[in-house]
């Protein structure tokens, strides 16, 4: 801490703000490097704790032919139900997402999924109508059961039968697996 | 900033660089990435194979000699419950009870020499996805693999009209 003589003789302590500076700069890149900055394949979804759930890694591999849909609350609407944990069953506070975009009507998600699906059709002679296109269907787990049947039954109308669904591990099988 | 005012100071420390701004726009950067940062929640997965060879509602079904192993369930809203039912048996209240109706079912598709005997899933629109989820994680767990989902009702008629 350097000292310096004011001119009514007491002292002024300039702080060595160069580790802090330092410190800042890590911080900064490391939140940086943190965020998601990129186009939002998942949505910020509460989902429903299952102990079965297998470990997905094909998505730290960021597996080409696989898609996933979100069915998530809308951000902006402020619903007492969703708040308390409850299962919201007003169909317009919940929105059906592709990768950042909205595909809340059944003929729009179907028309998207029958495009995607199409580039991996017909790879099985024996059923070559089916896709090989997988879908993760991540439902939020306050969502009725009619949203995600929704997205399932469109699935099958654009012949995508690899349908996953999105689940967390319950926080006792957390400690247990560590 | 500004030069020091002793004698010998400045030789030691020529240039000022007044940081405090800097060091403003640096704290504003990093509560901006602290409260946009949140941290990965661990998820998976559970395989549910949508029928390859049928679709939805196509073709004909095969002579069915046991009876299916089918999960009914519907929300009571005055309850605030999902009622849960397997086939044509009553209610069944607790998870166990559950379990061991499907086990018992699985038991004697095994006996009958069947190795495939899915379980189907015939919910409403309206019970929980996390009941459903809980369900679907019931049978996993007894490795019941074959987990299937019923049409909506809606879905079925247009299925039939075309056939």
């Amino acid at each position: 801490m350097a000292k310096r003589k004011g001119p009514a003789g007491s002292e002024y302590s300039n702080p060595n703000l160069i580790p802090m500076i330092d410190i800042m700069f890590l911080l900064l890149l490391f939140f940086m490097l943190g965020a998601d900055m990129g186009q939002r394949e998942l949505e910020e979804v509460v989902l429903p704790k299952a102990s079965s759930m297998k470990e997905d890694k094909e998505n730290k591999e960021k597996d080409k032919n696989r898609l996933t849909i979100n069915v998530y609350h809308r951000y902006e609407v402020k619903c007492q139900a969703y708040a308390k944990n409850q299962v919201c069953r007003d169909d317009a506070h919940w929105r059906t997402g592709i990768k950042g975009k909205d595909y809340s009507e059944p003929e729009k998600l179907g028309g998207y999924l029958k495009k995607e699906a199409d580039a991996t059709r017909g790879l099985d002679p024996k059923n070559p109508q089916v896709s090989e296109l997988k879908v993760m269907i991540r439902a939020d787990q306050s969502a009725p059961y009619g949203l995600a049947q929704r997205a399932m039954n469109t699935c099958a109308k654009a012949g995508i039968y690899k349908v996953e669904v999105g689940a967390a591990r319950p926080a006792d099988d957390k400690k247990k697996h560590g | 900033m500004g030069a020091g005012g002793n004698i010998g100071e400045a030789s030691e420390n020529p240039v000022e660089i007044n940081v405090t701004a800097m060091v403003d726009v640096i704290f504003c950067l990093c509560i901006f990435f602290m409260c946009s940062f949140h941290f990965k929640q661990l998820e998976g997965k559970i395989d549910t194979w949508l029928p390859k060879d049928r679709g939805v509602f196509q073709g004909q079904p095969e002579k069915v000699i046991l009876e299916e192993i089918r999960v009914f369930m519907k929300w009571d809203a005055a309850g605030n419950r999902t009622i849960r039912k397997v086939g044509n048996r009553g209610e069944v209240d607790t998870d166990e009870a559950l379990m061991n109706i499907i086990i018992q079912m699985t038991n004697d598709y095994k006996k009958a020499g069947k190795s495939e005997f899915p379980v189907l899933i015939d919910a409403t629109p309206d019970v929980p996805w996390q009941e459903v989820i809980h369900v679907m994680d019931m049978c996993k767990k007894e490795k019941l693999e074959r987990i299937e989902f019923a049409a909506p009702f809606e879905m079925m008629n247009k299925g039939a009209s075309k056939n």
